[in-house]
């Protein structure tokens, strides 16, 4: 299980446990799945997907991924429900 | 019984007066628990950006980033002091604007040359009634500022500062300790003081690189702490006029018992002196 969060400065918009996270980076989708490697990227412009029990999608544009012991946070100022 | 009935007018302002603080009161109460949920939600972005600036930065990137630069003597700083737009929170805007004279002032008596970037109608008010100039003089930022209101304040000092233009940016806002305390609080926050690292350094996978991530984040950062500065003051705002209204409402029913106190003998005195007259006239009609 991966426990992800999505915060926004104004707001954490997300919090909650996942199978997986796509990511829109900067250079095309990223997916992160349980047990990754320690990774901080560079976000786009996209959509954010959260898959699991509690499903998700946000779109979002700039900021950042750190994924680091199972650990899921996505950090940008633009992130809109989607 | 021309003072009772002078009394009387006084009583009923005073309950007037009473109704409108009390009702400011609550009104600043539910305001602050809002403005206080914001403080509290700001919080995991401002520590999630410090936490991965902190394990990226080095002091060979220092020296590579615009953001970081440590101007060797401060010729030319621009201040942003970050003010209430309406009165009646007791010393809350005094205090602030206390604050920046004093910052101000030191930066001057150094031969510094300072820009003033005053948010908010009070302190706005202050530097006009000074003739001082004004770069930026923002009355627009509501009791809920945005991301957006932060960005728009601090992304042309941040240009600036890239630039050589400006040495220092420092922000002068209100801290949100608690509800009681909400002391004045003067913030550099260019160039960027890297924060510290925490725990051990874990090794990152890092797309596209350290580099490209910190200039995407820095501005983030800069921003953030103006954000914070706007939600703490703007909370901050709130709990001093709750504390200001309390202790008027509180003032106001002292008065009150005061004035009924007052009242009271008065008629009593007056009834005691009628009886005494006729008793008085009635002693003289039987003697």
């Amino acid at each position: 299980m991966l426990k992800v969060s999505v915060v926004s400065p104004e707001a954490t918009l997300y919090e909650g446990d996942a199978t997986s996270v796509v990511a829109p980076a900067f250079d095309g989708e990223v997916g992160i799945l349980e047990n990754h490697a320690p990774m901080i990227t560079v976000l786009g412009q996209g959509t954010l997907r959260v898959e699991g029990s509690a499903p998700a999608r946000f779109a979002v544009s700039g900021g950042f991924v750190q994924v680091v012991d199972n650990q899921v946070r996505v950090v940008t100022e633009k992130a809109t429900p989607a | 019984m021309a003072k009772g009935r002078e009394l009387v007018g006084r009583i009923k302002t005073t309950e007037n007066m009473r109704k409108i603080t009390r009702t400011m009161e609550m009104v600043a109460t539910s305001k602050m628990k809002r403005a206080s949920d914001r403080v509290a939600a700001a919080r995991p972005y401002a520590k999630a950006l410090s936490d991965v600036i902190s394990s990226l930065f080095n002091a060979d990137l220092a020296e590579r980033f615009p953001l970081l630069r440590q101007p060797g003597a401060e010729q030319r700083v621009a201040v942003l002091l970050m003010t209430a737009n309406r009165g009646l929170c007791g010393g809350f805007n005094a205090n602030l604007i206390k604050e920046a004279r004093l910052t101000v002032g030191q930066l001057e008596e150094r031969g510094v040359r300072v820009d003033l970037h005053v948010v908010g109608r009070k302190g706005i008010g202050y530097y006009r009634y000074l003739g001082r100039d004004l770069v930026t003089a923002r009355n627009d930022i509501t009791d809920r500022p945005s991301a957006a209101d932060a960005a728009s304040l601090v992304d042309g000092l941040m240009a600036d500062f890239a630039a050589g233009v400006i040495d220092g940016v420092y922000v002068i806002h209100s801290k949100f300790n608690s509800v009681l305390s909400t002391p004045p609080h003067t913030e550099r926050v260019l160039p960027v003081a890297a924060p510290k690292r925490s725990g051990a350094g874990r090794d990152y996978l890092l797309y596209p690189s350290a580099d490209a991530i910190l200039t995407e984040l820095l501005p983030s950062y800069v921003r953030n702490a103006v954000y914070r500065g706007l939600v703490e003051t703007a909370a901050a705002e709130q709990a001093a006029r709750r504390t200001a209204m309390k202790s008027a409402t509180d003032n106001a029913g002292e008065m009150l018992n005061l004035l009924r106190r007052t009242y009271n003998r008065a008629r009593q005195a007056n009834i005691t002196q009628e009886i005494a007259e006729i008793v008085g006239g009635a002693a003289a009609l039987q003697g």
